[in-house]
């Protein structure tokens, strides 16, 4: 059996590929989906950009674009409760890729960040927009050279990935100095992250989809955020973020992926 | 290097040697004298051992001016038929693959073998066509390669250019290897073992039981730097067991056209060993992945060609599947 170039690209999605063969320069001068996504997104609602109230991280050369590392950071200068945090990466299908709500136990006096790792179909801005107590919004962006096609949404080793799908792992790290009231929490589950575009070789059918779409992290019963999010986050979904000190520090996390199934999680206690 | 040295000795007397970058060993040891073998364009080829022939690829990415010629081939010549280990990077080479075997040998080419998916070792399959040979891999190359194969046409077309990808096709194995599989080609058995997840989750070993060589396949990197596109803990557990082997010569995916067991393997151990420790450290502490890839396995810079194009992505798949433990 031979695959050609034409069937592959029908099997996988021709944009992809057409895109792909492409000079590089081309791919940067695609269509500015921004504005478009914006208006769905926010509205008319104004957005501050590159103001210093947020800060994202991304190489800008990326050496697998199936595990991308992304960092949000909120620096300590910002002295406002946090209520949400968007991630767009514009060129990907399904751009908004997570949206997080804050919760009165996401913390205050410090640097508060987020961070996870996704997939980059292609060329792309990424974004991260922030949105504060007062109801301002505020924006970093960054370029990421970055282009996988549907195979990038392949694991390594797909049989390993399915024996112990479910597993968690929660973990917290107390601050490096007692008076930092900002604690970190750890959350990695092991999930394929299906986005329906793979080709099972078997059935020349496309895998279905199955995917992590939210997950809630609770310190002591409260909120520390709420997540919303798509196909887009890297097969074993991982995410680092801080969240306030409290009168004990294990955190409680439930996720739900798109076929409904409901797994939790529980911090290995510390410290005590 | 090969090229310019005295023919096989009949010599058994090996004396082992320490092992530095595999080129010194090559040039100590009797066994590992090739013969060599010139072909059009030249395209070169060295017998290693009587009817085994192999062609060592560049130190190098892809690009227009090595169209794809970066990984070792071979080819194995029996009474009857002929077997070609891995095609090159392309259609082009492998096109001069398939011409020095005729330049060696008019027998019909049986079987093309793939130690694995990577486009390095299996975009010349195209050119084999014509001889309607059986595709034999790995049983589980078939779903690797496929599902990759956008990426790897797309990311190849980029970088070898319209010339050198001419008549590249996705050619997926017609044979494919459960556990253990002998072919013959008259006379001359080849035992192809299927591996567990290491390099890939679709890495084949070939044994040419008449002259006790054993193709590795990327589960051996001599002086390219190693690419970990499986599993960095199998790939450990994997090397215990293979450079234990009793074979008179080994050849590695990349590397010199043939080395010895099982000095073959130490670079490769210890920069894998490298970075499994210093990862292990990291996670241990509390360190993000962005942490790892600035500092983990970064001593091993020196002992490697193309360290700054692969070691970042090895740091990144150790971590991720390493922070399990």
């Amino acid at each position: 059996m031979s695959l050609s170039l034409k069937t592959v690209a029908q099997a996988c999605g021709a944009a992809v590929l057409a895109l792909a063969l492409l000079p590089t320069s081309s791919a940067i001068a695609k269509t500015d989906l921004w504005p478009i996504l914006k208006q769905q997104t926010f509205g008319d609602r104004a957005i501050q950009v590159d103001d210093g109230m947020v800060v994202l991280e991304a190489p800008s050369a990326i050496d697998d674009a199936a595990l991308v590392p992304l960092t949000v950071r909120v620096p300590p200068h910002v002295k406002q409760d946090l209520k949400s945090l968007t991630l767009i990466i514009d060129n990907n299908p399904d751009p908004v890729i997570a949206t997080l709500t804050f919760g009165p136990a996401a913390g205050n006096g410090g640097e508060r960040s987020f961070s996870t790792r996704v997939r980059i179909e292609d060329f792309s801005h990424v974004r991260a927009i922030l949105e504060t107590e007062d109801g301002n919004l505020h924006m970093a962006s960054k370029f990421v050279a970055a282009a996988g096609g549907c195979a990038a949404m392949m694991a390594k080793d797909p049989d390993a990935e399915t024996v112990d799908l479910g597993k968690m792992i929660v973990k917290t790290f107390p601050p490096a100095v007692d008076s930092n009231p900002i604690w970190s929490g750890q959350v990695m589950i092991k999930h394929p992250n299906n986005n329906g575009m793979q080709l099972d070789i078997n059935t020349a059918k496309p895998i279905p989809a199955r995917f992590v779409r939210e997950m809630t992290v609770k310190r002591g019963g409260e909120l520390v955020f709420q997540m919303d999010s798509t196909f887009s986050i890297s097969t074993n979904p991982n995410f680092r973020f801080t969240f306030g000190r409290g009168e004990d520090n294990d955190l409680d996390v439930t996720i739900v992926d798109t076929d409904q199934t409901v797994f939790a999680g529980h911090s290995d206690p510390r410290g005590s | 290097m090969a090229r310019n040295e005295a023919p096989a000795s009949p010599s058994l007397g090996i004396t082992r040697q320490s092992f530095l970058l595999g080129a010194l060993v090559f040039a100590a040891s009797p066994l590992l004298r090739c013969l060599p073998v010139k072909a059009a364009g030249g395209f070169d080829v060295a017998e290693v051992a009587p009817g085994v022939y192999v062609h060592q690829g560049r130190y190098e990415m892809q690009s227009p001016e090595n169209r794809g010629d970066m990984a070792n081939a071979a080819f194995i010549v029996g009474d009857e038929a002929v077997a070609v280990i891995d095609t090159l990077g392309s259609a082009v080479v492998g096109r001069e693959l398939r011409q020095a075997i005729r330049a060696v040998t008019d027998k019909p080419i049986r079987y093309v073998i793939n130690t694995h998916m990577h486009p390095d070792h299996v975009f010349g399959n195209a050119a084999f066509k014509e001889d309607n040979p059986t595709f034999v891999g790995h049983y589980k190359m078939a779903r690797g390669l496929a599902s990759r194969a956008d990426q790897y046409l797309a990311t190849n077309n980029r970088m070898l250019g319209e010339a050198a990808f001419e008549g590249i096709e996705i050619v997926l194995p017609t044979l494919a290897v459960e556990d253990k599989l002998t072919l013959d080609l008259g006379n001359r058995p080849l035992v192809l073992e299927a591996q567990p997840t290491a390099h890939t989750d679709n890495d084949l070993i070939v044994t040419d039981t008449k002259t006790g060589t054993l193709f590795l396949g990327d589960l051996l990197f001599s002086v390219h730097v190693p690419t970990l596109d499986g599993s960095i803990k199998g790939w450990l557990t994997l090397i215990d067991a293979l450079e234990k082997r009793q074979v008179a010569r080994v050849v590695p995916g990349h590397g010199p056209h043939a080395m010895e067991l099982p000095e073959a393997f130490a670079p490769e151990q210890r920069y894998l060993a490298t970075i499994a420790e210093d990862v292990r450290h990291l996670i241990a502490e509390g360190k993000t992945l962005e942490d790892a890839t600035k500092t983990a396995g970064f001593s091993e810079r020196d002992a490697w060609k193309l360290f700054d194009q692969y070691h970042v992505r090895n740091v990144t798949a150790a971590f991720a599947e390493l922070e399990w433990e």
